[in-house]
């Protein structure tokens, strides 16, 4: 214990440390490599998105003014004339209906995997989310058919509907938002929920204390996510929704079909028509815009939330 | 069999008994046969080298290792005479007679009136008069009110890390604890801020049975009434504070003591 001794003042053993001036010149290099890299795959895992919006506006422009955004399509083949008022609001009325049935749904089941269930039956229900995130959307379509869908069988019998296809894509929503619900719960800090179930709080009061601080974010960006996923959705809405060019009567039956702007795109692309396809070019170009000013909003939200929940 | 050297006859105070506790994680035995009691309204530190089980043990009083997957405990820890161990006991209510304070300040991210008002409201108490006072009470007593006063509806994260921590004994006694554990509270801080815990800590014990775990010799030697030295899970010695630093009876206490660890 009494013998201290400081390898600085060893000669010997900084002499035996063995300064390797080559390596120090590589690292640098390295370094320049991983930054190249990085840069590479940036531009062209982000060429496509400038490609699409680029090719959508070069091609859509003509479109795209107030009166695409803000009439009904008409004219022969229908669309020819007018605009596409139909698939923005039949888009607002999916968002809304599959939102209502995903959040409180995604939402819950997170917290229940993160916060009550035994590690056993968590591994289970996790794996089970899992394979609904991986199940094929126009799996989805014919099992949304059959649940609410088709006027055989049991079901719920509400048609091609707004409903049927809301609820549908609700079920493609959910499984994103239980991931991120749970994540964002499990990286709320260990210390903050330790402090609170040592002064008696129950495993709900604590997570509840801190979450809109410590987790709003994750599970708003799920939420996010999810609804990015399913405007862009067309498989599950062939079988349970198809197309409406008008506006909806209702939210069931047979007025209760909505349109939709994958679908708008899908159905025109398809159409022998080049006025129909430039549309088609111009649709996309809105649908971006939708999807921008829905991720603002949602942003916008979960800021004020945090900064104003204290 | 570690030596309990606090006299026999004199168990009148006693708040906390802990009997044959063992406890496992897995295969590894980390709290070995303890043995000790503390008495009410004193200052007890656990002393020992890092990794010895003092933070466990400490967990063990207040069932925070509840929550560890693959612990297992035997033995009883007797709180006013009853097992806190028995199934009968609500740990909700129990954790509400138990203060804790951790090694790091861990202030909710609320604002500081929210903090120690919280422990009021988990437990079900709506009376806004009330609350307020009690906030300013806790507040005075932890020595933060002066320095907070004008600015309880600020996030408590804006405040400095020796302010957190007194936030943090503000908090936990906000639901007036009978006991208070303190994980080595002044871990983190800076000599001035440890001061000042310390201090608190000594004035504490008009209300409190505070029970301290801590590396620090000097630290635990300005605040004990009691000290207890723990090695590799095991109670080495437990005695009056004055005989412990001075006439430690165990050998390894004296090394640790001198700092031989």
């Amino acid at each position: 214990m009494e013998k201290t001794t400081d390898i600085r003042d060893d000669d010997e053993h900084m002499a035996a440390f063995p300064i390797n001036r080559g390596y120090l010149k590589r690292k640098k290099i390295y370094n320049g490599i991983a930054a190249l890299f990085a840069v590479i795959a940036f531009i062209i895992g982000s060429f496509p998105v400038f490609h699409i919006i680029y090719e959508a506006i070069a091609v859509g422009h003509q479109y795209l003014n107030w009166n695409f955004v803000s009439t009904l399509p008409t004219g022969f083949p229908i669309g020819a004339k007018g605009g596409m008022l139909n698939a923005i609001i039949g888009d607002v009325y999916l968002i809304v209906i599959s939102s209502t049935l995903a959040i409180p749904l995604g939402i819950g089941t997170g917290l229940y995997l993160s916060l009550f269930g035994k590690k056993r039956t968590n591994g289970i229900l996790r794996l089970l989310n899992e394979l609904m995130l991986g199940i094929p959307s126009v799996v989805w379509g014919i099992v949304g058919f059959y649940i609410f869908s088709t006027n055989a069988g049991p079901g719920f019998h509400l048609g091609f509907s707004a409903l049927a296809g809301g609820l549908t894509l609700g079920f493609i929503m959910t499984p994103i938002i239980t991931l991120l619900t749970e994540q964002a719960v499990n990286h709320i800090p260990a210390s903050y929920v330790e402090g609170a179930l040592a002064m008696g709080a129950t495993k709900w009061q604590a997570t509840e204390a801190v979450i809109v601080k410590a987790a709003m974010g994750g599970i708003f960006i799920g939420i996010l996510l999810g609804v990015m996923n399913i405007i862009g959705q067309t498989a599950p809405l062939l079988f349970t929704n198809y197309y409406n060019t008008g506006l909806p009567t209702g939210i069931t039956g047979s007025g209760g079909a909505v349109g939709d702007m994958a679908m708008l795109i899908f159905i025109y692309i398809h159409e022998p028509s080049k006025i129909l396809h430039y549309k088609a070019e111009a649709a996309s170009v809105v649908l971006l815009l939708f999807i921008l000013i829905i991720d603002l909003g949602l942003r916008l939200i979960s800021y004020l939330t945090k900064r104003f929940i204290l | 069999m570690p030596e309990n050297n606090t006299s026999e006859k004199d168990r009148d105070n006693v708040i906390v008994d802990v009997k044959n506790l063992n406890f496992y994680y897995g295969s590894y035995h980390l709290l070995k046969n303890i043995n000790l009691y503390f008495k009410k309204n004193s200052v007890c530190t656990l002393l020992g080298p890092s990794g010895c089980g003092k933070s466990t043990f400490l967990r063990t009083l207040n069932r925070m290792n509840d929550y560890t997957e693959g612990s297992k405990l035997t033995g009883e820890v007797l709180i006013n005479g009853k097992n806190i161990y028995d199934r009968s006991v609500d740990v909700v209510e129990l954790r509400r007679d138990i203060g804790m304070v951790f090694q790091n300040p861990n202030p909710f991210p609320k604002s500081i009136f929210d903090n120690v008002a919280f422990g009021l409201k988990i437990h079900g108490i709506k009376d806004k008069d009330f609350i307020v006072e009690r906030v300013e009470k806790c507040l005075k007593y932890s020595a933060l009110y002066d320095q907070v006063k004008d600015k309880l509806n600020k996030p408590a994260l804006s405040l400095s890390g020796g302010q957190q921590q007194r936030l943090c004994i503000a908090r936990a006694i906000a639901t007036n604890p009978s006991i208070l554990l303190m994980d080595e509270p002044t871990a983190y801080l800076d000599p001035i801020s440890t001061s000042v815990i310390l201090d608190l800590i000594n004035s504490f014990k008009k209300y409190y049975t505070v029970i301290v775990a801590s590396h620090n010799i000097q630290q635990a030697g300005r605040i004990s009434d009691y000290s207890g030295f723990f090695l590799d899970g095991e109670l080495i010695e437990f005695s009056e504070a004055g005989s412990f630093f001075t006439r430690p009876k165990d050998k390894r206490t004296e090394d640790f003591i001198t700092s031989r660890y």
